[in-house]
């Protein structure tokens, strides 16, 4: 009797769960966007900037090596100070609070770093004991959204809705890497001085700073006193810069403007090398430029490719050679030796003496270093990939040895 | 890891089985019939139907006379996604042993969405998830007048989840990105579009047991 009531129950709930019921369907839409975060310049300027005990690396930006130490970024948090005395065992000293920021240079013990619109120098002579010697106010002014001295800045934030987005599934209206805010997201991702993808750069006693659109060029013949001389228009688009012999190379999405620098305070156009729409950082020796052009983020273009391009008169850059590639990200240049990180494919190493022939020199290909990019130090080769910052004894550039990885919480995803 | 572990339980349970089986203990049943289900409402108004086939079979020890546990894999089809079923079951019958007899069962486990490829170009990836699945259910045993087989038919109800995802890649191909850690974005990914599918059908399916 008491199985026959349970059959009848369950015969119940079947029916009972069925027949009121209709397929249920529900949507959510994550995305990735930039949200506007509205800052007050003289909060900012208020908050005192000292020096914090060692902070893991999170999700580094540029680095930039400086004597013996590794100054690494943290995109709009700070600087990482790192002693690099020994390559296969770097030690995190201290780290620098700095809102905002995005790129550093040092010049004389000097190091400069942007902290929203203004540009700070702290004095570094004495690494354990670090102080903000100078703020040139109100330089980066492309932050700034009205003159009341409010800026504007972006944090790249994840948002859930309820619903569907059919409409924009080709994916414009909130793609936040199609938007013009991507060029900060990409400022965060620019890595690497000495590495090609930099964005501030020092030569000949001035700093010079490029943003997307912007080059800032400010004197620090005394260091310590940095002086804003003027901002030159560059147009958009524009990702690195890399000096060589007094002149400014500058890469951009849309190719390669030379600037003659031999009057510091005012660089002047030289040339620009057109191609088409691509990502591309440059290096430089006294004949040729070399630039690598990939698919992705804005630049999908189909193009991956190594350029050789004779610079012997910089007022007309020609394209001697190209060599397809699988997706180049960095490179670097170390003598007659090229590297050439190609994300998720690996890192190449070409002997470059003979550049008619790079395809025919290649000397190594490891697969498995997926990398983003890199910078040919005095002591080691720093590769930044998702393993995190690792660095390579490459003293003899044909055989690469590893020597260590710093941990990163969040690395670089090679997709 | 997860499949390592199913498999290895899996191995256990049918050398478990193969013993009993000389015991006869073993239960089976195999069954093949149909799911139907009240779709979505369509723009005018009217419920797209879904009628698909649905395919189980059921591998038990008899732990009583009436009473049998042991696990269920199938296919369902749902539209045009392909579902495996995998589940733990029981399975308990009214009425004398070589008579027609009542039975009632109750599986309970999820579907694996491993036959619907993930598709993944330049720009963006798709793919399913399985979900939860529970599937109560009445039927009757007709045993064969020799030996050990007998026909059954179930009628039952049955609650499948089921999500797809798209999502778009992140073209830059180097991002890194901290809020992703905990968020439903997956890294590597600039936005996803979730859609829960939350499946209720009616189950009927004829068969044998053994």
């Amino acid at each position: 009797m008491k199985t026959t009531n349970l059959f009848i129950a369950l015969l119940l709930l079947t029916s009972g769960l069925f027949f009121s019921c209709e397929d249920q369907v529900t949507t959510t839409y994550t995305y990735r966007t930039m949200m506007p975060v509205y800052l007050e310049m003289s909060d900012v300027r208020a908050r005192l900037i000292t020096t914090e005990p060692a902070k893991p690396l999170d999700n580094p930006g540029k680095i930039y090596i400086y004597q013996d130490y590794l100054l690494v970024n943290e995109p709009s948090k700070g600087i990482h100070i790192l002693d690099n005395t020994n390559p296969a065992n770097p030690i995190n000293l201290s780290f620098i609070p700095i809102e905002g920021n995005m790129d550093l240079a040092v010049n004389d013990n000097i190091l400069y770093a942007d902290n929203y619109v203004d540009l700070l120098a702290f004095d570094i002579s004495k690494i354990s004991n670090i102080k903000l010697v100078n703020r040139v106010k109100d330089v980066f002014t492309h932050l700034y959204r009205h003159d009341t001295g409010q800026i504007i800045t972006f944090k790249d934030t994840v948002i859930t809705t309820d619903g569907p987005r059919w409409e924009i599934d080709g994916g414009w209206a909130l793609r936040s890497d199609m938007s013009f805010t991507a060029n900060f997201s990409a400022a965060s991702k620019s890595y690497g001085t000495g590495g090609s993808m930099a964005r501030f750069t020092l030569m000949d006693g001035h700093l010079y700073a490029v943003d997307e659109s912007t080059m800032r060029v400010f004197d620090v013949q005394n260091a310590a006193e940095p002086k804003f001389i003027k901002p030159i228009n560059l147009g958009w688009g524009i990702e690195t810069i890399f000096p060589f012999q007094n002149k400014l190379f500058i890469g951009s999405n849309r190719g390669m403007h030379i600037y003659d620098a031999s009057t510091p305070h005012s660089p002047t156009r030289m040339a620009v090398y057109e191609h088409v729409v691509a990502c591309d950082p440059v290096v430089v020796n006294e004949e040729h430029a070399f630039v690598t052009l990939r698919t992705g983020n804005f630049c999908i273009n189909g193009v991956n490719e190594l350029q050789v391009i004779d610079i012997k008169n910089p007022y007309a850059p020609k394209l001697k050679k190209a060599y397809p590639m699988l997706n180049p990200h960095g490179l670097g240049l170390a003598g007659d030796f090229l590297f050439v990180t190609e994300g998720k494919h690996g890192l190449k190493s070409f002997n470059v003496k003979d550049v008619m022939a790079i395809d025919k020199n290649q000397l190594e290909f490891l697969q498995n270093m997926k990398s983003i990019d890199l910078i040919p130090g005095p002591k080691s080769l720093i590769v930044i990939g998702p393993d995190g910052v690792c660095q390579y004894d490459y003293s003899a550039p044909s055989k690469l040895r590893k020597l260590s990885c710093i941990q990163v919480t969040n690395p670089v995803i090679i997709s | 890891m997860r499949s390592k572990v199913f498999c290895l339980i899996l191995l256990l349970f049918f050398s478990y089985v193969r013993s009993l089986a000389q015991e006869n203990a073993y239960f089976h049943q195999t069954e093949v019939g149909f799911l139907w289900g009240k779709g979505i409402k369509n723009w005018d108004g009217n419920y797209l139907n879904r009628m698909d086939v649905s395919i189980s079979t059921f591998h038990g020890v008899k732990i009583s006379s009436h009473h049998v546990l042991g696990f269920a894999v199938g296919y369902d089809q749902y539209d045009q996604i392909s579902l495996i079923p995998i589940a733990l079951g029981w399975r308990g019958f009214l009425g004398k042993e070589n008579k027609a007899q009542l039975f009632g069962g109750m599986d309970f486990g999820g579907g694996s969405t491993f036959l619907e490829k993930k598709e993944t170009n330049q720009w963006s990836s798709s793919w399913y998830e399985g979900g939860m699945m529970i599937h109560p259910m009445l039927g009757v045993k007709l045993p064969a007048k020799k030996g050990n087989w007998a026909l059954s038919a179930s009628l039952g109800y049955k609650r499948q989840q089921l999500s797809y995802f798209q999502g778009f890649l992140d073209g830059s191909g180097q991002s890194s990105f901290a809020p992703t850690t905990g968020s439903r974005l997956p890294s590597g990914f600039t936005s996803l579009n979730e859609t829960n599918y939350l499946f209720h059908s009616l189950v009927f399916r004829m068969g044998v047991m053994f």
